[in-house]
C-alpha cells in the first residue's frame, strides 16, 4: 500500500507541474493551450533520446527544457494572430503532430515500439523502494520550486501585465504593455515546464511511447487547474495532486459498487470523473483557491 | 443554511467512503486468503471492444476452478483494472494491482505500449505477466522469464506470408504497406522466407490517407511481381485494391484478414476483390478448449484475444498447482512444465490439469488459442494460421495450418 501511495504521489507531482504550466499560460496570459500533451511528449522524448545517446541525466533534463522552450516559441510564432477557440484548435493539432512524428520517424523514436529502458537516476544504488521514495521527494521539491517561482512571477509586474493581456489585450497594448512579447514568454516558459514534467515522467517509468501522449492527459490537467483555481499557482499545485488522488480514489469507489461487470465499473469511473468536473464548475466555478486580483497600488 | 448542511453531510459521506476504500484492501489481505490474479485490459479507449469479453472469459474460468475446490485449497480471485488503452493509465492500474492487491500474476495486457510500460513493474516486483500483445520488442525486454505471450510475433506472421506466397508459385513478391509498428519486421521476414525459396521481395511504404495509389502502384508493378502483399488496414486497402484492379494486375494478392474483411468485400466491386487471399493467426477452432470457451461465455466466435486470456488463466492456475506455491517466481519456474512437458498428458482445461498434477503426472496443455508452447524468451513456438480466399463476394476458408 505504501509503495502504491508513493507512486501515486509521484505521478501527482508530475501532474502538478503540468497544471502549473497550464496555469501560467491559461490562467496568466489567457491563452488556451490544448497542446499540453505535445510539450509533455517533446520533453519526455528529448530527455529519453539524449540520455539514451549517453548524456548524463541532468543534461537530458536540460535538453528537455530547451526543447520545450523552442517548441513553445515555434507554436506561439505559428499562432500569433489566434485567440480563444482558434488557438485551442491549433494547439490541439500541435499535440497530434508531435504524436504522429513520434509514431512515424522510426529512426529517431523507434515508432510505436517506443523508447524503453530510459535510465532511472540512482535506481541501482537505492534499490526499487529507495528509488521510488527518492523520486517522490525530487518531484515534489521541483514542483514546489516551480510553484514558488511562478507565485513570485504572478505577483510581479510581469504577472500583472500578463493578466492585463488576458483580460483585454487591446487595452494592455494601449497601456504600453508589450503584448506580443508577453505572449511569447508565457507560452515558452509554460512549454518548458511541461517538457520538464515529461522528462521527469520518462525517467520515472523508464518508458515513453506515442500512446502515452493522447489528448486525455491534457483534459485531466484542465480538470486539475479548473478545480484548483484558474489564475492562482497554488490552485494548480494542489489541483494537480488532487486530480491524481481523485482518479485513483475512483478506482476503489467504483470497485466497491456491488453487482457491476468490470466494463460497467470502468464506465462508472468515467461518469464520476465527468460529473465531478461539472460539479466543480457549478458549485465553485472559481476553483478551490480562487484568484485574488491584486489591489491597485496607492499613488504616492 | 440548509445548503451548507447538505454539503457538509455529503463531504462526510465522501470522506467515510474514501477511508473505507483505503481500509478495505488491507482488511482482506490475509495470508491464507484467496490467490489474487490481476487483469489489465482495455475497457475504454480504442481497445474497448475487446477488454470486456476478455474479463468475462477469465472470470468464468476462475469460477469454474473455484467451484471445483480452487488451487492448493485456495480460491482464485480475479481483479480487473481498465488500462484505457493508454500506457500511463495502465501503469497506474498495474501499481494498484501489484502494491495494494499483491497479485501473483497479471494477464491480458492488450496494446503493445501498455505491455511494454507495465512489464518492468512486473519483473521488478516478481509478478508474472501473460500478454496478448504482438510487437517483437516485448519479448526482447530484460524480463528474466516473468513474461510470456500467446500472440504470434510479427516474425512468425511475416514468415507465414512469405511461405504462403511461395506455395502459390510466386517468386517475385512486392509488399505494400503504410507505416505500422510491424512494417519493418514484417517485410524482413517475408523477404527471408521468399529468398529461402529462391525468390526476391521488395517493398514500398505509402501514406495511408491518400485518395489514390496510382504512382505507388506504378512503382510496384515496375518490379514485375507475381504476388502483391497488402500490409495496411481496411480504409487504405480499400483504395489500393481498386487501383490494383484498374491497373490490370493479374498475379496473386495476399492481405491480412483484419483488413480484407467482409466489410471491405461488400464495399468494393466484386471483380476487384475476387481471389484475394487473407491470412490471420487462428484460434484452435474445433479444439476441445475452444468448444469449452464458446460454451462458457455463450459466444460463437470469440476473438483471438479472448481465446488467449482463457489460456493464460488456465496456465497460471496449473503452474501455481505444479509449483505448490502462489508467487510470481513460482509461476515463472513452473509454467513450461504445464504448457509443454515432454510426453505429458494432453489437457485442454485447468480442471483436468489440476487432477493430473495432483496425481503427479506431467501435463501438456493445448488451449483455445493454440498449442501454447513457449520459447525461452516467452514467445509462442508455433500457432495455427487461417488462410481464406475471396470467392464471388464471400470469404471462403482455404485451410487452417
Amino acid at each position: 500500500m505504501l509503495a502504491y501511495l508513493i507512486f501515486t504521489l509521484t505521478i501527482g507531482g508530475i501532474y502538478a507541474l503540468l497544471a502549473l504550466a497550464l496555469n501560467l499560460v491559461w490562467g496568466g496570459a489567457g491563452l488556451v493551450n490544448l497542446g499540453l500533451a505535445g510539450f509533455f511528449a517533446v520533453g519526455a522524448y528529448a530527455s529519453a533520446l539524449a540520455t539514451g545517446a549517453g548524456a548524463p541525466i541532468l543534461i537530458g533534463w536540460g535538453a528537455a527544457i530547451l526543447a520545450g522552450l523552442l517548441a513553445g516559441f515555434l507554436v506561439t510564432f505559428a499562432t500569433l494572430r489566434l485567440r480563444d477557440d482558434y488557438l485551442a484548435i491549433v494547439t490541439l493539432g500541435f499535440a497530434e503532430i508531435v504524436r504522429l512524428v513520434a509514431l512515424n520517424e522510426r529512426w529517431l523514436t523507434k515508432g510505436a515500439d517506443g523508447v524503453s529502458g530510459v535510465r532511472a537516476p540512482f535506481k541501482a544504488e537505492l534499490g526499487v523502494a529507495g528509488f521510488n521514495f527518492f523520486y517522490l521527494t525530487l518531484v515534489a521539491a521541483i514542483a514546489c520550486l516551480v510553484w514558488l517561482a511562478l507565485r513570485r512571477l504572478d505577483l510581479s509586474p510581469w504577472g500583472r501585465a500578463a493578466k492585463a493581456v488576458r483580460e483585454d489585450q487591446e487595452l494592455a497594448r494601449f497601456a504600453g504593455k508589450r503584448v506580443l512579447r508577453i505572449k511569447f514568454e508565457a507560452f515558452a516558459v509554460s512549454a518548458a515546464i511541461a517538457a520538464l514534467a515529461g522528462a521527469l515522467y520518462a525517467h520515472f517509468t523508464s518508458y515513453v511511447s506515442p500512446d502515452h501522449f493522447q489528448p486525455l492527459i491534457t483534459i485531466y490537467v484542465f480538470l486539475a487547474v479548473t478545480a484548483g483555481g484558474v489564475g492562482r499557482p497554488l490552485g494548480a499545485l494542489v489541483g494537480g495532486y488532487g486530480v491524481v488522488l481523485f482518479l485513483e480514489a475512483t478506482r476503489f469507489l467504483a470497485g466497491m459498487t456491488p453487482g457491476l461487470a468490470p466494463v460497467q465499473v470502468a464506465a462508472l469511473r468515467e461518469i464520476v470523473i465527468g460529473a465531478s468536473l461539472l460539479a466543480v464548475l457549478h458549485l465553485r466555478p472559481q476553483g478551490v483557491f480562487a484568484e485574488r486580483p491584486p489591489k491597485a497600488p496607492r499613488l504616492p | 443554511m440548509s445548503k451548507i448542511l447538505i454539503d457538509r453531510r455529503a463531504a462526510l459521506a465522501g470522506a467515510a467512503a474514501l477511508a473505507a476504500a483505503a481500509a478495505a484492501p488491507r482488511a482482506t489481505l490475509a495470508q491464507a486468503g484467496p490467490i489474487r490474479i490481476g487483469m489489465i485490459v482495455p475497457l475504454t479507449g480504442s481497445g474497448g471492444p475487446y477488454g470486456p469479453v476478455m474479463a468475462k472469459a477469465v472470470k468464468a474460468v476462475a469460477d469454474e476452478i473455484n467451484a471445483a475446490g480452487g488451487v492448493l485449497g485456495r480460491k482464485l480471485e480475479i481483479l480487473v483494472e481498465d488500462d484505457q488503452t493508454n500506457p500511463e493509465a495502465g501503469v497506474r492500474a498495474a501499481r494498484k494491482l501489484i502494491d495494494v492487491d499483491k497479485v501473483t500474476a497479471i494477464c491480458g495486457t492488450w496494446a503493445s505500449s501498455v505491455t511494454t510500460a507495465v512489464a518492468p513493474l512486473c519483473w521488478e516486483s516478481k509478478t508474472f505477466l501473460a500478454t496478448v500483445s504482438g510487437a517483437d520488442s516485448i519479448t526482447l525486454l530484460p524480463h528474466q522469464g516473468f513474461l510470456v505471450r500467446t500472440q504470434p510475433n510479427t516474425t512468425l506472421q511475416g514468415r507465414k506470408f512469405g511461405e504462403f506466397a511461395l506455395e502459390q508459385g510466386a517468386k517475385r513478391v512486392f509488399f505494400l504497406t503504410p507505416q505500422t509498428p510491424f512494417a519493418d519486421s514484417q517485410f524482413v521476414n517475408i523477404k527471408a522466407a521468399v529468398e529461402k525459396g529462391g525468390g526476391v521481395a521488395e517493398r514500398l511504404i505509402y501514406d495511408d490517407k491518400k485518395p489514390s495509389y496510382r504512382t505507388e502502384l506504378d512503382q510496384a508493378l515496375a518490379f514485375k511481381p507475381d504476388a502483391l502483399v497488402f500490409g495496411g488496414y481496411t480504409a487504405d486497402t480499400t483504395v489500393l485494391v481498386k487501383d490494383v484492379f484498374r491497373a490490370g494486375f493479374s498475379g496473386k494478392k495476399i492481405a491480412f484478414a483484419y483488413s480484407v474483411n467482409q466489410k471491405l468485400v461488400d464495399g468494393v466491386p466484386a471483380e476487384a476483390v475476387e481471389g484475394i487471399y487473407t491470412i490471420a493467426p487462428s484460434p484452435a477452432e474445433g479444439s476441445n478448449a475452444h468448444k469449452r470457451l464458446v460454451k462458457m461465455i455463450g459466444m460463437d466466435n470469440p476473438d483471438p484475444y479472448t481465446t488467449q486470456v482463457y489460456d493464460h488463466i488456465n496456465l497460471i492456475a496449473m503452474a501455481i498447482a505444479q509449483a505448490g506455491e502462489a508467487s510470481g517466481a513460482a509461476i515463472r519456474d513452473a509454467i513450461r512444465k504445464v504448457s509443454q512437458a515432454p510426453g505429458g498428458e494432453k489437457v485442454d482445461n485447468a480442471l483436468d490439469g489440476l487432477k493430473a498434477i495432483a496425481a503427479k503426472k506431467p501435463v501438456d496443455y493445448d488451449g483455445a488459442s493454440g498449442p501454447c508452447d513457449f520459447t525461452d524468451i516467452g514467445d509462442i513456438a508455433d500457432c495455427k494460421f487461417r488462410y481464406e480466399q475471396v470467392k464471388a463476394g464471400k470469404i471462403a476458408l482455404v485451410k487452417i495450418a
